[in-house]
């Protein structure tokens, strides 16, 4: 593009001020205090906004989880009634899942994936900010059905109809269930999409997919995943609404339909959705357990192709979880049969990990504990799951306490360890500075000893019999000493949790007094480490060329003729000073706010009263329209655009152009129908 | 659409209009976007089309309500709406060559042409449900007919919105908004209603043309 | 099924080994899935043992390689270390072999699976046996329907001779009439393999009695073909193991083995409709004919009941002889959601009631009369169910709250108490649920 100094200029001769046909405002500036997190599309801030809102949501899904564990501490438990366990571990699931750690990848996608491929922002900045806030109401909309639905949804997170139907859930819980999570997977699906294209089209040059750190390879992956699985989801979310608010018949035996169809639709959505949330935690373990062993990853290619055939693989699965469904004997053995082999890619991450362990020199940080736990734990999980891939087993082990053991092994022990390590390892990039190492110690052992105590005993209490979801249990079953242990082990893991906030408290408080951790205090080897800490609104100075793989630290180190390594630049030398001027970057807007809030106001409207719906169709209508006919840049904002910046700056507004069209397909798409 | 045109309008010190140069694959941030985003309506489509593959007989266990779609399909009618959508993908491809050539009259007028024909599909489509309906095929009546009229029904808000977009590009023309150099704008625009007519072809053929034994 | 895989009976060697191992302070528990009782039960842990052995030698490999690595390789800073350790990144014939070789350990399992599987799934078409029905007698594939419901599981026998289809079942909300029917507890006969066809009335279910077999889901709409048997007389706990609304937890069941003489006694006892002395039966006749008689106060406690039983149950619970024809028009179903409540003909024959969560007896072989009294009384309290303070038209899921008095309540329990024979005393040894 041309650079003009004048003010824009119209080619076609006409005044500004149709700019503002429907007197929009003008695009607000970057300013301070809350407007500017309310109206920002800097993905390192709607990362930040993503990493706090999933810690909330993982403190409400936490206390979820303690009340289960009160109630199931003895036999006979009387803590809850059998309606609100229900409600309770339904939406203890799908907090966790939905507003927990998908968001809490989120968070590490959006932070980390511009800045790992040496990019401005993502490929569009406002839409980034759409999924952030549509995600959030999405978040708050499924909450409020426990003040104003009647409750929580009562079916399990995994909702099997017809106990999801009107008939057997007569309470709103469930229409809160079916709409929230339609709002959320909007959000995930434009997430995604942006995410996707972010990683095809805005990477540096030199930066060809194969020199891509690990991470973000699996975030991509992640997104495709995303992409394919969230529709799916979507379907089965409208079919139930439709069955529920419009009397359809799409899973009402009565009526003569099929209530497996729910079941194939789910979890073909649900199995890839295990590896949504479990690859980001191995990208991240694939990040430190490098940084730590002073190596490179091993197998970078095995590394990148395991997790592109895990993602592939994972659409082939998903009736695995539907082995005593009554699927029919061939069905279950070819679906034991793919379950089984999908064992070997992940067998093939966890063996490279342990090579790049090998011979290295490890040096263990509170993030390297977390990634080396991540390894072990996850591979207790993986083992499980192989016990139970075996479909003749399974009929034993499924819907028991060993499933539950198992899952939570693999989501908490891999994804939510990982994720922790995660924290601790860029928090320093993210904040300027460091968690304290020591409390960060007393946090992993602590979270790792109440996490064994709490779901190892779980394996027991499944082989004894324990089936899942029961709010009660007998003495004579066997189950109380380990159900105890499990108890005292939830509470160690809520106290490990106390520890990493009171870690950020006073971490926080401790920073003025310590010295700055610089760029790169890890001694780190991808991109986002080029820059200075907390990274600069403008991410990088100029663009860096990219000519290796672990860029950053082929630029701190080379090789001798011995081949030895030896260092070539100081971190000082080879980082960005942060200090570029008048870098051309999208201006905030609140219009992605605007139109996530008509989509809740549309939920409470097919829920309680259509009319609802028209006022927040037109919100929703009116926030896409504002959205694309406000400027793409703010005109009295005081423009230098660099001549460096030149390409990405064409991007973003080029971007911008038809992000509307995308909301509006997107959003359209999905809300249309109602 | 409107939207996107202004946009770029406003944007003009984006010269070169949708110059690809910045971008790693050389397709523009927006067309990849909009191609990725048309994968995940597959499975979209996907998902509907199975469920109703799955319930195209089911009438219910009776005796109430057991008519099926598939008892009172117009095929003829069908056929003609069919036809209508595609035409309109003809003049979809001729505004955006209109547009390249910089005849902004001819554009708009394929633009109109070509939402008029999207909603002579959409009357044909209103006039099928309310006729099916007289007919004894109520949504709530059986799965054939909920899975029937949600499917159906999805098709119809992604050609409904598709018109939006080509009268907000009409619009935007109207207002000398659309210029060669947007012919990408048109192009996605294209794109997405390509799929959508593409998809239905699908539809019609393994809902409509498939018989029901 | 290769002997490879088949542990023996009760498990020999490691397999009791691991199982105490992984049972820890609780080896007596009633649902163990480690101590099987039942070919097939016996087949799926010989399939799994091997696995858990091999899964528990990986992880003690990856952990140990994980902690040795860790402790070897640590340093505690590397603040003024120049030296790098080898930089190797890659080694290609390393990774197929860990691509390779789990690929092929996968594959053996996956055999060994393949087998069990379709052994489990396989059913023994020659396993008919000699049965007395109404004195004649019939050869019995033996086949149990399994039916679901909000919140316990119902039992049919269809023992005619000819083996019930899933085709004449067809409708699970109109099953054709039984020759047994019966809740919470089924009888077996042993060393016999039990076809079960597994269905359910309302929401998705799932029957499992782990010491006899992996569990199957019970779908409305759907027939679910399954297997049972037991090698011993005995009892086997089960428990629903599919979410299925409120009361879940509370959805428990017994499969009772018998000796094939002791099953034949059961189908006899079974058979049978209830009988009353003659008291009652003059009343049972004079309902049945649609003239219900007056009972005055002075009447029998058992009479008494009979007479609240009548108004206040008889309209859900079926008791065979009373009211199942009345004034010509047959028992109709339940007028609840599931269409469904327990048949209480033989309700002193089981040992369990309000779906599997209580004692009918005590343990010194008496009747539990003081669960009857408080489930009548109050059954939300003890299972919690909607069938209170529903809408006009709202059909109830679970039993409502009668509102009976103290005095209908003894009475009606009273009246229960003759809806014999009762159980054996083993019988209520073995279920006493704690």
């Amino acid at each position: 593009m041309a650079v003009t100094d004048e003010p824009l200029a119209l080619t076609t001769g006409e005044d500004l001020v149709v700019d503002r046909p429907l007197g929009v405002f003008t695009r607000p500036q970057g300013g301070k205090g809350w407007r500017d997190w309310l109206s920002t599309v800097d993905h390192k801030k709607i990362g930040i906004m993503y990493g706090v809102a999933a810690m909330f949501f993982f403190v409400v899904g936490g206390i979820e989880a303690l009340l289960i564990r009160l109630q199931l501490a003895a036999p006979d438990g009387q803590i809850l009634s059998a309606d609100v366990y229900n409600q309770v571990f339904t939406m203890h699931g799908v907090t966790m899942v939905f507003l927990f750690i998908m968001p809490l990848a989120a968070a590490f996608a959006n932070y980390l994936i511009p800045l790992q491929i040496g990019a401005r922002d993502v490929a569009f900045p406002r839409l980034n900010a759409l999924s952030f806030w549509v995600w959030l109401s999405g978040a708050i909309f499924l909450n409020t059905s426990w003040i104003v639905g009647g409750g929580g949804a009562d079916c399990g997170w995994f909702c099997y109809s017809p106990n999801s139907g009107l008939a057997f859930s007569p309470s709103h819980g469930v229409d809160f269930y079916a709409l929230g999570l339609q709002i959320a997977g909007i959000a995930s699906l434009v997430s995604a999409i942006n995410l996707i294209v972010t990683c095809l089209n805005m990477r540096a040059p030199g930066m060809s997919l194969f020199r891509m750190p690990v991470l973000t390879w699996m975030l991509l992956v992640t997104q495709f995943l995303l992409l394919f699985a969230i529709p799916v989801i979507t379907v089965a979310l409208f079919l139930l609404m439709f069955d529920r608010l419009f009397d359809a018949q799409f899973f009402n035996p009565e009526a003569g339909a099929d209530p497996l169809l729910w079941q194939h639709l789910f979890w073909i959505f649900g199995h890839p959705e295990v590896y949504i949330i479990i690859l980001p935690a191995f990208g991240v373990v694939s990040e430190i357990i490098p940084t730590f062993s002073r190596k490179p990853i091993f197998g970078y290619s095995f590394m990148v192709f395991s997790g592109i055939a895990i993602g592939f693989m994972g659409w082939g699965v998903w009736a695995h979880h539907m082995f005593v469904s009554g699927i029919g004997p061939l069905s279950v053995w070819a679906f034991s049969m793919s379950t089984m082999f999908i064992a070997v890619p992940t067998g093939v991450k966890i063996l490279n990990w342990l090579a790049t362990m090998w011979g290295g020199k490890l040096r263990f940080t509170t993030a390297m504990l977390f990634a080396v736990g991540t390894v072990a734990m996850f591979t207790i999980g993986g083992l499980s799951g192989v016990t139970h891939a075996l479909a003749p087993a399974d009929t034993q082990q499924t819907d028991t306490y060993y499933i539950v053991a198992h899952f939570h092994y693999v989501i908490f022990g891999g994804g939510v360890l990982g994720l922790m390590g995660g924290l601790y390892f860029w928090w320093p990039k993210v904040f300027g500075f460091m968690l304290n190492e020591t409390w960060g110690k007393v946090h992993f052992w602590t979270m790792l000893i109440g996490f064994n105590l709490t779901f190892g005993p779980m394996h027991v209490l499944g082989l004894q019999g324990m089936s899942r979801r029961i709010d009660t249990y007998s003495p004579g079953f066997g189950f109380a000493f380990w159900n105890l242990i499990a108890t005292i082990g939830a509470f160690i893991i809520a106290l490990s949790v106390v520890v990493f906030f009171l870690n950020v408290w006073k971490s926080r408080r401790d920073a003025p007094h310590l010295p700055a951790p610089g760029p790169d205090p890890w001694d780190a080897r991808s991109l986002e480490w080029m820059i200075q800490s907390p990274a600069p609104e403008h991410n990088f100075d100029e663009v860096p060329i990219v000519e290796s793989d672990d860029e950053w630290w082929h630029r701190k180190y080379g090789y001798d003729e011995n081949k030895n390594v030896v260092r070539i630049a100081t971190i000082e030398e080879a980082t960005q000073k942060g200090d570029a001027v008048g870098v051309h970057l999208p201006a905030p807007s609140f219009w992605p706010l605007v139109v996530a809030l008509g989509l809740p106001i549309i939920g409470y409207g097919l829920i309680f009263n259509l009319w609802l719906c028209v006022l927040g169709g037109a919100l929703v209508g009116l926030g896409i329209y504002s959205w694309a006919l406000e400027p793409v840049d703010d005109p009295d904002a005081d423009h230098d655009h660099g001549h460096d910046d030149h390409d990405d700056d064409d991007d973003d507004d080029d971007g911008e152009g038809a992000e509307a069209e995308m909301a509006d397909a997107t959003a359209g798409a999905e809300e249309g129908a109602d | 659409m409107a939207t996107a045109t202004v946009d770029a309008a406003v944007d003009s010190h984006d010269e070169g209009g949708h110059d690809d140069h910045g971008t790693t694959t050389g397709i523009s941030n927006t067309k990849l976007a909009m191609w990725v985003f048309l994968g995940s309506e597959c499975l979209l489509f996907g998902g509907l089309i199975s469920t109703y593959l799955l319930y195209k007989t089911n009438r219910g266990p009776g005796p109430e309500n057991t008519v099926i779609p598939t008892d009172v399909f117009d095929i003829p009618f069908t056929s003609v709406s069919s036809f209508v959508l595609l035409m309109s993908s003809l003049t979809m491809v001729l505004a955006l060559s209109a547009l390249t050539r910089g005849d902004n009259p001819a554009t708009r007028a394929w633009l109109l042409t070509t939402a008029m024909l999207g909603g002579v599909f959409i009357g044909g489509q209103v006039y099928e449900f309310t006729s099916f309906i007289r007919e004894g095929v109520g949504f709530t009546h059986n799965p054939a007919s909920s899975a029937f009229y949600t499917l159906t029904g999805f098709h119809g808000v992604h050609v409904s919105l598709g018109i939006v977009m080509l009268m907000s590009l009409y619009v935007a023309s109207k207002q000398g908004k659309l210029q060669p150099k947007h012919t990408e704008t048109v192009e996605i625009v294209g794109l997405y209603w390509h799929f959508v007519d593409v998809v239905w072809i699908f539809i019609f053929t393994v809902i409509y043309l498939i018989p029901v034994d | 099924m290769s002997d490879l895989f088949n542990v023996r009976r009760r498990g020999t060697g490691t397999g009791l080994l691991l199982a105490l191992l992984l049972a820890g302070c609780a080896s007596d528990a009633e649902l163990d899935t480690l101590e099987p009782q039942s070919p097939v039960a016996d087949e799926i842990w010989g399939l799994a043992l091997p696995v858990f052995i091999i899964a528990g030698v990986v992880l003690v490999l990856v952990c140990g390689a994980v902690l040795w690595l860790s402790l070897k390789n640590r340093v505690a800073t590397y603040e003024g270390d120049d030296e790098f350790p080898a930089q190797t990144a890659h080694n290609n014939p390393l990774e197929l072999g860990w691509t390779i070789g789990p690929a092929i350990l996968m594959a053996i399992i996956a055999v060994a699976t393949s087998v069990v599987h379709f052994s489990i799934n396989s059913v023994d078409e020659e396993n008919a046996m000699p049965l007395t029905v109404h004195g004649e007698t019939v050869d019995w594939e033996p086949t149990v329907v399994v039916v679901g419901q909000q919140w316990w599981w119902e039992y049919r026998y269809y023992l005619d001779g000819q083996q019930i289809t899933t085709e004449q079942l067809a409708d699970q909300r109109n099953l054709p009439p039984a020759d047994i029917v019966t809740s919470g507890q089924f009888a077996i006969p042993t060393g016999q393999e039990v076809e079960l066809i597994i269905t359910s009335r309302d929401v998705i279910h799932s029957h499992w009695i782990p010491a006899l077999n992996g569990k199957r889901d019970a779908v409305p709409g759907r027939f679910a073909p399954w297997k049972i048997e037991a090698y011993d007389p005995g009892v086997y706990f089960g428990q629903c193991t599919e979410f299925c609304g409120l009361s879940h937890s509370r959805m428990r069941m017994q499969t009772i083995a018998l000796d094939p003489p002791d099953f034949q006694a059961w189908i006899d006892e079974q058979m049978a409709p209830a009988t009353f002395d003659a008291e009652l039966q003059a009343y049972v006749d004079a309902y049945r004919a649609g003239e219900p008689a007056a009972v005055d106060d002075e009447a029998s406690a058992e009479l008494r009941g009979l007479d609240v039983f009548a108004a206040q149950c008889a309209s859900c619970h079926l008791v065979n002889g009373f009211n199942d024809m009345v004034n010509g028009e047959p028992y109709d179903g339940a007028d609840v959601v599931s269409g469904s409540a327990p048949d209480l003909t033989h309700l002193m024959g089981r040992t369990t009631f309000a779906g599997g969560i209580l004692n009918l007896y005590n343990e010194d072989g008496t009747v539990n009369v003081d669960d009857l009294a408080r489930w009548i009384r109050d059954p939300n309290g003890i299972k919690e169910n909607f069938a209170d303070g529903l809408a006009d038209g709202e059909l109830p899921r679970g039993m409502p709250d009668r509102n009976l008095t103290e005095r209908q309540i003894d009475d009606v329990i009273a009246f229960l108490i003759t809806l014999g024979p009762d159980a054996d005393g083993w019988m209520i040894d073995a279920t006493e649920v704690e």
